[in-house]
């Protein structure tokens, strides 16, 4: 098994608030890996870290077996030669001025299964909506634009943040598919979900943050056994709504 | 009539340098997040490099390669002094590109002379194009000329090219443009020497038009700056259509009232800041 992600022991602050106490969690090549936990546990500030978007005080991050920490934003994304590190933030983040194609564009282009043809075959929805700016899409084509976004770089590892966030359940159904060709196809998964019912059905394996530290870690089917279990560790609603 | 177009195309000109300055500040506060006070230094050079070369490569040659080696030296402050101080307050690179402004006078100073020197454009361009319209040189048109097909440019440039597209994708989110595996560095740098280019350019038509001082770059960059209020900050076409107006307002105010030609300008940033805060084209929120 061949460990696409390991952070080890991260620490991580914003100013002079600690947030992050030695968070560990590792992905295997191809797997599917979720992180929950409550509304300000840490989630979106772990990615952050990962990609050094917010610079961790402590701690390593190896990807694809290469020591990035410290290595600047795009080049972690890019990875070293061996496929790239594809970063879906939190509340889609897309340049709303610029049109969806415009926005397709930044990414630079590499080689690899995804191009911009591949990518609107994936999304025929985006292909219709090329010439649209961003803004106005609806949320959930902007988080399939988020997410075409990001395969652009043909990453081994997607780093995926609440993907369902606001969307309705049969647009959340409509991205998952799409995450799930992506698994199919081989790409490793970090998906942080609130939604633990969704993210525990999806994966293989799940971590649960809380206060910044991880509380738990282990199969996702054990978990998703366990209701009570979840909802105590990661205050998971108990239906699918969104 | 003669007097209020005489007026107009003086500061359609005039209009047109404040435009080539203003969108250079506005790229440049746009992705970098700098207030270059250091602009106008760098206009000054683009002039007077195109001084020194022009004996060698003629008065072409010079227009042609002067913006590039002004914009080559801009990468080396961007590279050298300024880059170290993005993410910090913004009070040090205001403080640095202020100091920069007085270095570079200097500079301009010591090499080139307190003087200033005229810069020789060829005779034909010096002569009217018609006996009516006696203010409408060639040289006059060459500027207006000019500087339209850089602006077009440069717009083509941010619409059509991947660097344009990460130029305004980066002004409105720069860490999500990092995180999708631009060099943002990289990226910056070629943004700021983009801006010195086209100051580059101004000063070297300007230079032609007003001949070369040292401190032409000092009296040129306040109504620039006053061009991107005007204009709405965070909108290149603003800019531009701010450095027009107060140019030519300035220009026509000069033909009837001389004394007020510099007091217009401020007295329309005054009332567009009353009546429209953001300026015409700004960007909503951004300064309301
Ligand atoms: N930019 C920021 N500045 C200061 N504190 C922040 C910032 N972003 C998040 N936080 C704080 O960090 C903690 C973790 O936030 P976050 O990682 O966003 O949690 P989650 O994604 O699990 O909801 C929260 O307490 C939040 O208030
Ligand atoms: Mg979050």
């Amino acid at each position: 098994m061949t460990l696409l992600l390991e952070a080890e022991g991260i620490e991580a602050y914003y100013g002079k608030s600690h947030i992050l106490h030695g968070v560990s969690l590792s992905v295997a090549e191809g797997e599917v890996v979720t992180l929950l936990g409550r509304n300000g546990a840490g989630k979106t500030t772990t990615l952050r870290a990962i990609m050094r978007l917010t610079p961790p005080r402590e701690g390593r991050v190896r990807i694809f077996g290469q020591d990035v920490t410290g290595w600047p934003t795009h080049r972690i994304a890019r990875g070293s030669g061996n496929g790239g590190v594809g970063y879906v933030p939190e509340g889609r983040h897309m340049f709303r001025h610029l049109t969806v194609e415009e926005n397709l564009r930044v990414p630079p282009p590499t080689p690899g299964q995804w191009s911009l043809a591949t990518i609107f075959s994936l999304f025929p929805r985006l292909a219709e909506r090329r010439t649209s700016k961003a803004g106005r899409l609806s949320g959930g084509e902007q988080e399939m634009l988020a997410i075409a976004r990001a395969l652009l770089l043909n990453p081994r590892l997607l780093l995926l943040d609440e993907p369902s966030q606001g969307l309705a359940p049969v647009i959340v159904e409509e991205v998952m598919q799409a995450v799930r060709r992506m698994r199919s196809e081989g790409t490793a998964i970090l998906l942080v979900e609130q939604n633990a019912i969704l993210a525990l059905a999806f994966a293989d394996r799940a971590y649960v943050l809380s206060d910044g530290a991880i509380i738990h870690e282990g199969p996702a089917a054990e978990l998703a056994a366990d209701s009570e279990k979840v909802k105590s560790l990661a205050g998971a609603r108990a239906s699918r709504a969104a | 009539m003669q007097l209020l177009l005489f007026g107009a195309f003086n500061g359609l000109i005039v209009g047109f340098f404040y435009a080539l300055m203003a969108l250079g500040l506005s790229l440049i506060l746009g992705l970098n997040s700098v207030i270059n006070f250091a602009h106008g230094g760098f206009m000054a050079l683009g002039g007077y490099l195109a001084f020194t070369l022009a004996p060698f490569i003629g008065f072409w040659g010079a227009l042609a390669v002067s913006p590039f080696a002004a914009a080559a030296l801009g990468l080396v402050a961007e590279r050298g002094l300024i880059r170290p101080l993005y993410g910090r307050d913004p009070l040090y690179s205001l403080l640095l590109t202020f100091g920069l402004a007085l270095i570079l006078e200097d500079m301009t100073r010591t090499i080139w002379g307190a003087q200033g020197v005229p810069f020789a454009i060829p005779d034909f361009l010096n002569h009217p194009l018609s006996d009516v319209y006696f203010f409408l040189t060639g040289y006059r048109l060459l500027v207006v000329i000019v500087a339209a097909v850089a602006t077009g440019a440069l717009f083509a440039v941010l619409r059509y090219t991947r660097l344009g597209v990460c130029i305004r994708a980066g002004n409105a989110d720069l860490e999500t443009v990092a995180s999708l595996g631009v060099n943002i560095y990289l990226l910056r740098a070629l943004n700021f020497a983009l801006g010195i280019l086209l100051a580059g350019l101004a000063g070297i038509l300007a230079g032609g038009q007003l001949g070369l001082t040292p401190t032409m770059g000092s009296s040129l960059i306040m109504p620039s700056f006053v061009a991107i209020i005007v204009g709405g900050a965070g909108s290149l076409i603003g800019s531009l259509l701010g450095g027009l107006i107060i140019g030519v307002a300035a220009g026509v105010t000069t033909m009837y009232i001389p004394a007020a030609s510099e007091v217009v300008i401020y007295l329309i940033m005054a009332l567009v800041l009353l009546i429209r805060p953001r300026g015409l084209l700004g960007q909503e929120g951004l300064f309301e």
